[in-house]
């Protein structure tokens, strides 16, 4: 579709540079909009930057890449301007916005918008009060930093030793659906992200064996069955969630567990532990909504219109995990209804 | 108790007999931390994940009649651990409650039932019982630093009342000195009833609350009728 004329240019304000909000500011620019895109961090991409590609013999679709293509198109668009190490520090609303930019705490701008998008994307569950041992065993990990590990240099080793595992155990849902840490939700994306994982350090170290603790498995997706089907040769599925890790003489992690199958409590010793933490609302999403005179909903999300599926607040959208959990897919998806809904506000 | 591979007799499912427990049953998502962290997990097939799973199909007979809440040591590590939080001590209890009296195990059928009767669970008679203190506090009399030590047993206005486990009595009598010690180092004004002493409280574990209100009576009317204002309870 070529670009549609915006008579007296519009101007717009994405705050998040993940992939939600790099899919709006886009969008955006393509109807001509200028956008600030304003960016905390010191580089664009948010979490999706650290996954890594889990292509085995074949795309397995898991969209990570999708972010470096939007990164490029972002940098490059005329329309937008980046500014990274950014904050919004102040917003007065007066039919249209007069917004505060600080960059890095050190030098401030301001802009007028007409339209605001929210993508600030999520902060990840902590897991060191989770009787796990994170962050006392060196080789206890989140998801996120064995995406890391597995980015950076390409296979799994013990962070302890540097050397290769024997045997890896993998934790789901640690911090969600979990109403005493007042996350009911399921995150969503961990499970197939776990799964997809274990699949492929299996098919770059085989002689690796992974255990997958589960509740149940909640992944969707067209070829999820047969996904699931072929993974069931690959790893061990566990339907039951561990209560302890301890660390063993020799520096291993014994983990205790009900094993349904023997209907035995049993200590396993297993050599890495993975632990998927979920997705949680941002740490910094209530201030920004306040901001803008937004309350956050109960479980700490931006609040939606029952009618709408948007912010009450005119002229404020929102895209991306800022709603709830999501993958980078709906993540997309998301960043195009909410430009849809501002462009429609713009009356463009 | 059905056999894992036997087939289950669905007609018992029934959603509505367990609706009135206030344990959050239904809030289960079988997540298993519970049957993960149970010290008696897997004890003759118990675990609890599998007996909240029961109850929450309504499975009532099964429930009552299995071994399975009775295996349970009602530690409560399995609700600290719980993400839903489901009060699962609670539930066993509740079940426990629904058996016939005297379907209740043995040992602690038999024990609450002589503490009803006798005022402890080993129905020992009371003069047993003082001939039982005074020598122990004899015994406690003749080590070097306790002399004139003795059993202020019902003493009127005393600081402290203090109940006695029945095994204090029974096989663990050297235990008994360690507290007493402590009272005469202090210079504490204390006591012990002479009848009805018993500290456990049975009902607790069987479920039955009658019982338990019985047992808490009385160790109330002690406190009323010696006029003592503070209670050691250390069961
Ligand atoms: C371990 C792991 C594996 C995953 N695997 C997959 C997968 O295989 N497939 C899949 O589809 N999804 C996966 N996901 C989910 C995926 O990461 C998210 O769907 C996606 O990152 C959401 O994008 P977002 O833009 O909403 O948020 P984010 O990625 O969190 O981006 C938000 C951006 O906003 C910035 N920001 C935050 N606060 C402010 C502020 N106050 N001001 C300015 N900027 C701010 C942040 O720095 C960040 O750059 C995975 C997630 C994890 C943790
Ligand atoms: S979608 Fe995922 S698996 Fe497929 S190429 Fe991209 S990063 Fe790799
Ligand atoms: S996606 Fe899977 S691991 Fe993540 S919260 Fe949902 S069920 Fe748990
Ligand atoms: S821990 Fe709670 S939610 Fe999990 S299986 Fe046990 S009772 Fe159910
Ligand atoms: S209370 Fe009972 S079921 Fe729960 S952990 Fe203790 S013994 Fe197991």
């Amino acid at each position: 579709m070529g670009s549609i004329i915006n008579m007296q240019r519009k101007h717009a304000i994405v705050i998040g540079g993940g992939i939600a909000g790099l899919c709006a500011a886009l969008e955006l620019a393509r109807f001509d909009i200028d956008v600030d895109l304003v960016e905390k961090g010191p580089a664009l991409g948010g979490h999706a930057r650290s996954l890594t590609c889990k292509a085995t013999d074949r795309c397995v679709k898991c969209g990570a890449c999708l972010v470096e293509e939007r990164l490029q198109a972002v940098v490059e668009n005329p329309n937008i301007k980046v500014h990274l190490g950014s904050e919004i520090m102040e917003v007065q609303d007066s039919g249209g916005f007069s917004v505060v930019i600080s960059n890095e705490g050190k030098s401030t701008c301001s802009c007028e918008a007409d339209a605001v998008i929210i993508a600030s994307g999520f902060s990840l569950f902590r897991p060191d009060g989770k009787p796990y041992g994170y962050k006392r065993f060196a080789n206890v990990l989140t998801n996120l930093d064995l995406e890391r590990m597995i980015r950076m240099q390409g296979s799994v080793k013990r962070p302890s030793d540097q050397r290769e595992p024997e045997k890896i155990a993998f934790i789901q849902c640690v911090g969600s659906r979990d109403a005493k840490t007042g996350h009911l939700w399921c995150s969503r994306i961990c499970c197939g992200a776990a799964l997809r994982m274990s699949r492929l350090i299996r098919s770059r170290q085989p002689q690796v064996t992974i255990s997958v603790f589960y509740i149940d498995i909640q992944s969707s997706g067209r070829d999820f069955q047969f996904f699931l089907d072929g993974l069931r040769n690959d790893v061990r599925l566990i339907r039951a969630i561990p209560a302890d890790v301890f660390r063993t003489e020799d520096d291993r992690l014994s983990m205790s567990y009900f094993d349904p199958t023997s209907r035995q409590s049993k200590d396993e010793i297993f050599d890495m532990i993975i632990l998927s933490v979920g997705l949680c609302p941002g740490d910094d999403l209530k201030g920004l909504c306040s901001l803008f005179g937004m309350k956050l909903s109960d479980s700490g999300f931006v609040t939606v219109s029952d009618k709408t599926e948007y912010p009450e607040k005119h002229g404020v959208f929102a895209a991306g995990t800022v709603l709830g959990p999501m993958g980078i897919a709906e993540s997309i998806a998301s960043a195009g209804k909410a430009v849809w809904e501002a462009i429609r506000y713009l009356k463009i | 108790m059905t056999k894992p591979d036997e087939i289950m007799d669905l007609s018992q499912i029934d959603h509505g007999v367990f609706r009135s427990f206030p344990f959050l049953q239904d809030h289960c998502i079988t997540c298993g931390i519970c049957s993960s962290s149970c010290p008696v997990s897997g004890i003759d097939g118990f675990d609890p994940r599998k007996l909240v799973r029961l109850i929450s199909l309504g499975m009532k007979d099964e429930a009552v009649d299995s071994r399975w809440p009775w295996i349970c040591t009602m530690c409560g590590k399995c609700q600290y651990v719980c993400p839903m939080d489901i009060h699962i001590p609670d539930l066993v209890r509740a079940v426990r409650s629904m058996r016939e009296r005297d379907k209740v195990p043995g040992i602690l059928h038999k024990g609450l039932e002589a503490a009803i009767r006798t005022g402890n669970n080993l129905g020992l008679p009371k003069e047993d019982f003082i001939f039982i203190l005074e020598d122990v506090g004899e015994e406690i009399a003749e080590e070097p630093g306790f002399e004139g030590f003795t059993v202020p047993i019902d003493k009127d206005g005393a600081n402290i009342l203090t109940t006695i486990h029945n095994k204090l009595v029974n096989t663990h009598t050297e235990d008994l000195k360690h507290w007493w010690k402590i009272f005469y180092a202090a210079g504490e004004d204390w006591t012990v009833p002479s009848d009805q002493w018993e500290g456990t409280n049975w009902g607790l574990f069987t479920g039955d609350d009658q019982a338990m209100k019985t047992m808490v009576g009385r160790i109330a009317d002690h406190m009323d009728r010696l006029k003592v204002k503070n209670l050691l309870w250390p069961e």
